[in-house]
């Protein structure tokens, strides 16, 4: 049944476009190259990038911390733990993350560790913990790529979202990034399975135009930023 | 959404009556066009954009064999399986089977126009499986039993009091009022329902060629847990969506959620390329695609109105509209509404179904203005009126059709006589004496001019004519 509507289906639109010109469309573009003056332009922007940042994050409704040092993230964490009364946590196991060693600061605090493995665990963390693949300057933007150290659920089924962003993470727009995602796959094939933008918590505005957060996502999103 | 026949002129009456309505109306299309227009000051070039993104639209659907064909390539590869669907009745029958062959029990669903347009809903239902709608408008509507109003806030048509009401009696909690609480209400039964269900399906806003990948995009993460946390994803996407290459994404994102709602972005862009691979710990074990074509394929072969298919349902056109602003969109009788309704509806539906719809505007342009792709919408507006016309459908369409050409022949032979003209010109002074209204106009006339009072007032015949008035004027001030 299937296979005859395909052929159908491709004759029909075959037949509609008798007479337009079919012009080779998939142009070559050096991504390569269009990266390394893009990644050049970043670097000396970069300053002006993470001003940029925190600002959009702020206009979406997101906590931010602008971090000096490791032990600033570290006393922003206690702190947190105890104004939300954190019991659990959820988090990436990412190379960055791990040197970090967030993961033994939350046990020795007294949280209890979750994995994404199961979902009906998951949804009962109180915080998911990520980094940030690439963070997107003039939108606020957050960039989650799932792999097999960064479980999609991390960021979505617990109530509060607390995202580590780099330096070196920012790019200036959406146009620069997905630039430099495809100079990152000259084989299409190696696509990831799923790539999230994450542009401030939750929200929705279907009730009288009410704006609401954490309908369905993190009620709250907090992005701790490094120098 | 079950559909049986646009009837625009009796559902648009009952519209204008409903106050609730058009305050309601009046709200949304105003807060999204300040919202769109701020956003799209900002961008430095964005009628290039808007020129850029038509470009492209033009160029995948003039070769939507080819791109087709790689899409389903690469969603192959990907692990993903793919599945063609040449009318609403064949693409529920698949997504059954899909749900039937992995047990599906229960199912959570995320926005999607083209689930509404094959009436998916009802189809589970026949089935006897559990179907959940989880985008909050999109909820309140299915626990009403209603269908969206409005293609980005479907319950608009809706007060806080009515939703409070309609939570307490369906889901036998007590009345909450504050849109905070019901909201809340909201999330912790919906929530209960992803982590129960089997199967999610969502749609899609684009459809990448060169990668295989569907991007979904949304304020409220609802379709983020739909395509994540149930172990079978199922993406039904109209064979419109496509869009070639992956850098595409960047500048329809950008117009798009400028477009929608004003947003710089929106909250949440899910990017999915096939189901988890073996080594990601979640995601879904299966992905599906159902490319469904319900009448687009047939679109492309009429070059005047192909452009139809360019449209990335922003809703922009909806807002700007004078007439969606006063009639909502439930008057335009089935899933898609405004400008845009008014142009699909007829051409998916065919144009017998809805032979109202083209004459729904009054072709004053403001939706080709707002349009991210740039649709002549006055143009394919046209284009139909004509099909409406030749093929004689709807009679009164096509009565009135004559009458009208009657009244201009006879305008046109009295303005070619002077005298006539004259004389033709005091009668209907006197003529129209006994339907003057106490505002000066004339607001209900006999058939056939009730046609147009029926609907709006008519100026009255002045008792001088303009060359009459001049004189005076003239010799009173020498």
């Amino acid at each position: 049944m299937s296979n005859n509507s395909r052929e159908e289906i491709l004759h029909t639109i075959r037949k509609g476009l008798e007479g337009v010109g079919l012009e080779e469309t998939l142009e070559e573009r050096n991504f390569l190259s269009e990266t390394e003056e893009i990644q050049k332009l970043t670097k000396e922007l970069q300053s002006k990038l993470k001003t940029q940042f925190v600002g959009e994050l702020e206009n979406v409704n997101t906590n931010v911390l602008e971090a000096g040092s490791e032990d600033e993230v570290k006393s922003f964490l206690q702190d947190l733990i105890k104004e939300k009364e954190l019991k659990s946590f959820a988090i990436w196991e990412s190379e960055f993350l791990k040197e970090m060693n967030l993961k033994q600061e939350l046990k020795d605090a007294g949280l209890k560790l979750i994995t994404a493995k199961n979902k009906n665990r998951i949804a009962k963390a109180d915080i998911g913990i990520t980094e940030v693949d690439y963070a997107i300057a003039d939108t606020g933007t957050l960039v989650l790529l799932t792999d097999k150290n960064q479980p999609r659920s991390v960021s979505l089924l617990p109530p509060i979202h607390l995202a580590i962003v780099r330096p070196e993470n920012l790019v200036r727009n959406i146009n620069d990034l997905f630039i430099i995602l495809k100079s990152r796959l000259p084989n299409t094939d190696d696509i990831s399975s799923c790539m999230t933008f994450i542009t401030g918590p939750s929200r929705t505005a279907d009730i009288e135009l009410n704006l609401t957060l954490g309908v369905h996502g993190p009620k709250e999103l907090y992005v701790v930023i490094l120098s | 959404m079950e559909f049986e026949e646009v009837r625009f002129e009796e559902d648009s009456e009952k519209a204008l009556r409903n106050k609730s309505l058009q305050k309601a109306l009046v709200n949304v299309t105003n807060r999204f066009r300040s919202a769109r227009n701020k956003a799209s000051e900002e961008v430095p070039d964005w009628e290039g954009l808007r020129t850029a993104a038509r470009e492209i639209k033009k160029e995948t659907i003039e070769n939507l064999d080819k791109y087709l064909l790689m899409l389903e390539e690469k969603v192959k590869k990907a692990g993903g399986k793919v599945h063609w669907a040449k009318d609403a009745e064949e693409a529920s029958q698949i997504i059954i089977n899909i749900a039937r062959e992995g047990r599906v029990k229960s199912v959570v669903k995320s926005k999607s126009m083209a689930t509404e347009e094959i009436e998916l809903n009802s189809s589970f239902e026949h089935a006897g499986i559990k179907v959940v709608e989880t985008d909050l408008g999109e909820y309140i509507i299915q626990l009403a039993g209603e269908h969206p109003s409005h293609i980005i806030v479907p319950a608009i048509h809706k007060t806080k009091e009515d939703i409070s009401i309609l939570f307490s009696e369906k889901l036998g909690i007590p009345r909450y009022d504050k849109p905070e609480e019901l909201t809340k209400v909201a999330r912790e039964k919906l929530r209960g329902e992803f982590l129960n269900a089997d199967m999610g399906v969502s749609g899609a806003n684009f459809a990448v060629a060169e990668t295989g990948t569907i991007a979904v995009v949304e304020n409220e993460g609802n379709a983020r847990l739909t395509t994540t946390v149930p172990k079978i994803h199922v993406a039904l996407v109209g064979i419109e969506k496509l869009i070639p290459r992956y850098e595409d994404l960047s500048l329809f994102l950008t117009v798009l959620a400028r477009s929608a709602t004003g947003q710089k972005s929106s909250t949440y862009v899910s990017f999915i390329t096939g189901p988890k691979r073996s080594t990601d710990i979640d995601g879904p074990e299966e992905f599906h695609l159902v490319l469904l074509d319900n009448g687009r394929s047939k679109i492309l072969a009429s070059e005047e109105t192909r452009e139809s298919l360019y449209c990335i349902r922003c809703g922009a056109c909806l807002n700007i509209c004078p007439v969606y602003r006063q009639v909502g969109g439930h008057s335009y009788g089935w899933v898609y509404s405004g400008p845009i309704g008014a142009i699909i509806t007829p051409q998916l539906m065919g144009i017998d179904k809805a032979p109202e719809l083209p004459f729904a505007s009054s072709l004053c342009g403001a939706c080709k203005d707002v349009c991210p792709v740039k649709i002549d919408f006055p143009k394919v507006l046209l284009e139909l009126r004509k099909k409406v016309v030749e093929s004689k459908m709807g009679d009164v369409r096509v009565g009135g059709a004559k009458l009208e050409k009657l009244g201009i022949r006879l305008w046109r032979f009295s303005v070619e006589h002077e005298s006539i003209y004259k004389i033709t010109n005091k009668l209907s002074y006197y003529f129209q004496l006994p339907w003057r209204g106490s505002n000066g106009k004339l607001n209900s006339l006999p058939y056939p001019f009730s046609r147009w009072t029926d609907q709006r007032d008519f100026p009255a015949v002045a008792k001088k004519t303009f060359r009459e008035k001049w004189k005076e004027i003239k010799s009173e001030t020498g």
